[in-house]
């Protein structure tokens, strides 16, 4: 495939939806991946050697993601994978990978309590993300809360472990809903009635994929003002308040790693090569920045170890650090997730997140915590020139 | 039982297994879980104070030294997860002779690690409280056996029924600001003492 260099190229498995109901998520995390290759490949490559993405489509199937796993490895010969947006997509790659001892990049924020030898965790477990969020709408809300969610594994766990925060912190929970991912946008009604009835104070949502844009424009449709009462996530990204629009998405709250509009010049230059390759279509994402660093990190291992051998790589990545565009990460030689950063943004009238507060710090990942506890000092917030 | 797993954090937990990668894959899940963790490769004289979980290697014999470590009384030996590389039926068999109540197969994988915890201390909280509820039931029975003998005893000498009986050793206690059992073993007591006493002079009678 290129003339550089006659030896045969790094094969990085990619195992992204391009259809279903989490295309539009995965599709970005896709383009991180896609663009860190690009990077890699102008430089020269790692060795001299150039790294060839092989792409599928599982179709936001979950026993797919397993069977092409399974096909990338014994078929195409692949050693390393990045992939994976749900938490039960993930669950059937990981007897696979661990099989056939193939690393496993895994760029997706989850629910914790998963600790695998051949998976890198790259997104945030609930302890970086969850308190930084609950403290900061109990500060600037109040503690009346509506929980709506997607009927699976991780909102279901997300919501115990919020419900737990709360607690501590005086909050109440008004409701809890669960949607089915094959309910029309009727199934939005009742739970728009339940809330105008209850009043919250905020909605918090872990409505996830396709679902997030019918919810927060049938919320926007009912006449809630986002402004006033707004719907709190720790998934709704960028791609999806671009799909939403500016005017139902204004006020929302989303907690992540990372948004597109923070400043620093590591993601000055991601955002200006994302573009460069992918046009203002397929907007840049928190996960699409963790499959983006992930891919670097790997690359950069492999530039050291000089092989894809699962276990040399492995000892090379725990420790190591990276200048992603969120800021310095490392990967926790503890627990093979990643200290991440940890900001609370709200979308303004032009649809675009503005960072509010963020923690001092890169939070280390705690995946096996029951109960973050409200107050932990390494998690005060601060607030931002922004905001 | 939330209980178990909002507690899992400030349980004290003790490796018996000689140094291996499983030893080791084993003590970094534990410290992934956050669970206070020491480790001992040989067999020590004594557990250490305070351990609420032992991870115990558990192959076809028991050592002496092994056995002798943990006690029979429910209440006073900890939770014992065995580990173990065979499952044929010797290793089967000093499973059950060590009381473990739950098992991890080798090689050992981080995943499960938590979920036999969870099981392991859940069988020990309750194999405890059975034994306190045994405890209580058979102080009960006691309770009974006395009552009803010191029932008898007022029904022969005062021609009463076994209801005024009862009455009688309720109003006593109550008055005396003491337990129905105690009245109950005073009646018994005097009434060994008087049937002694008197023994002569009805054998005389008689």
């Amino acid at each position: 495939m290129c003339a550089i260099d006659s030896r045969s190229p790094w094969k990085l498995g990619v195992l992204f939806s391009d259809t279903g109901p989490t295309a539009i998520i995965e599709r970005s995390q896709k383009c991180g991946v896609l663009l860190a290759i690009h990077e890699i490949n102008a430089a020269g490559g790692v060795a001299g050697r150039m790294v060839e993405p092989v792409l599928c489509d599982p179709g936001s199937v979950p026993s797919e993601y397993g069977r092409m796993a399974e096909k990338l490895i014994v078929e195409d010969h692949v050693r390393v994978l990045i992939g994976c947006y749900k938490s039960s997509a993930r669950k059937e790659v990981l007897p696979v990978v661990e099989r056939r001892n193939a690393l496993f990049f895994y760029p997706t924020l989850y629910e914790g309590f998963e600790y695998s030898p051949n998976v890198i965790y790259g997104g945030a477990c609930p302890n970086q993300n969850s308190v930084p969020l609950a403290s900061y709408l109990l500060e600037n809300y109040g503690n009346r809360f509506y929980f709506v969610g997607s009927d699976y594994i991780y909102p279901r766990e997300s919501n115990r472990v919020m419900r737990n925060i709360l607690r501590q912190g005086g909050g109440e929970v008004l409701g809890e809903v669960y949607l089915p991912f094959d309910g029309g946008p009727e199934m939005f009604g009742p739970v728009l009635a339940d809330i105008a009835e209850k009043k919250p104070d905020v909605i918090f949502s872990t409505v996830v994929g396709e679902m997030t844009v019918a919810f927060y424009r049938a919320y926007h449709a009912a006449g809630h003002d986002a402004l006033k009462v707004p719907i709190a996530s720790l998934t709704t990204n960028e791609a999806e308040i671009g799909r939403i629009g500016a005017e139902a998405a204004a006020g929302n709250i989303t907690a992540a790693p990372y948004f597109r509009s923070i400043g620093g010049e590591a993601n000055r230059r991601f955002l200006e090569n994302y573009e460069r390759q992918f046009g203002k279509e397929i907007m840049a994402t928190s996960c699409a920045e963790a499959a983006y660093f992930q891919t670097r990190m790997f690359a950069a291992a492999l530039s050291k170890v000089g092989r894809l051998d699962t276990d040399l790589l492995r000892e090379c990545l725990l420790g190591s650090t990276w200048d992603a565009p969120q800021g310095q990460v490392k990967i926790d030689p503890d627990n093979n997730h990643t200290y991440l950063h940890s900001r609370i943004a709200r979308v303004d009238s032009h649809g675009e997140f503005i960072v509010q507060r963020e923690v001092v710090r890169a939070v280390k990942p705690d995946p096996y915590l029951v109960t973050p506890d409200l107050n932990d000092r390494r998690l005060r917030l601060r607030k931002t020139a922004k905001s | 039982m939330p209980d178990i797993i909002s507690n899992l954090r400030s349980l004290n937990v003790l490796v018996l297994h000689p140094r291996d990668s499983d030893a080791d894959d084993l003590i970094q899940q534990l410290n992934r879980i956050g669970c206070n963790v020491e480790a001992l490769w040989l067999l020590p004289e004594n557990l250490p104070p305070m351990v609420d979980i032992v991870f115990v290697e558990v192959k076809e014999s028991i050592p002496p030294a092994l056995a002798k470590l943990f006690s029979h009384r429910p209440d006073q030996r900890p939770t014992l997860i065995g580990l173990i590389g065979y499952e044929n039926p010797s290793v089967l068999g000093c499973i059950l002779e060590l009381g473990v109540q739950a098992v991890i197969s080798k090689p050992l994988r981080a995943f499960g690690v938590l979920s036999s915890m969870m099981m392991a201390r859940h069988a020990w909280q309750e194999r405890i409280e059975a034994a306190q509820n045994e405890e209580k039931l058979r102080q009960k029975l006691e309770h009974v056996h006395i009552i009803t003998e010191a029932k008898f005893i007022l029904m022969r000498h005062h021609g009463i029924n076994e209801k005024d009986a009862y009455r009688v050793i309720r109003s006593h206690a109550m008055s005396r600001r003491s337990s129905t059992i105690e009245i109950a073993n005073a009646i018994i007591n005097a009434d060994g003492l008087l049937s002694k006493l008197v023994v002569e002079k009805k054998d005389g009678r008689e």
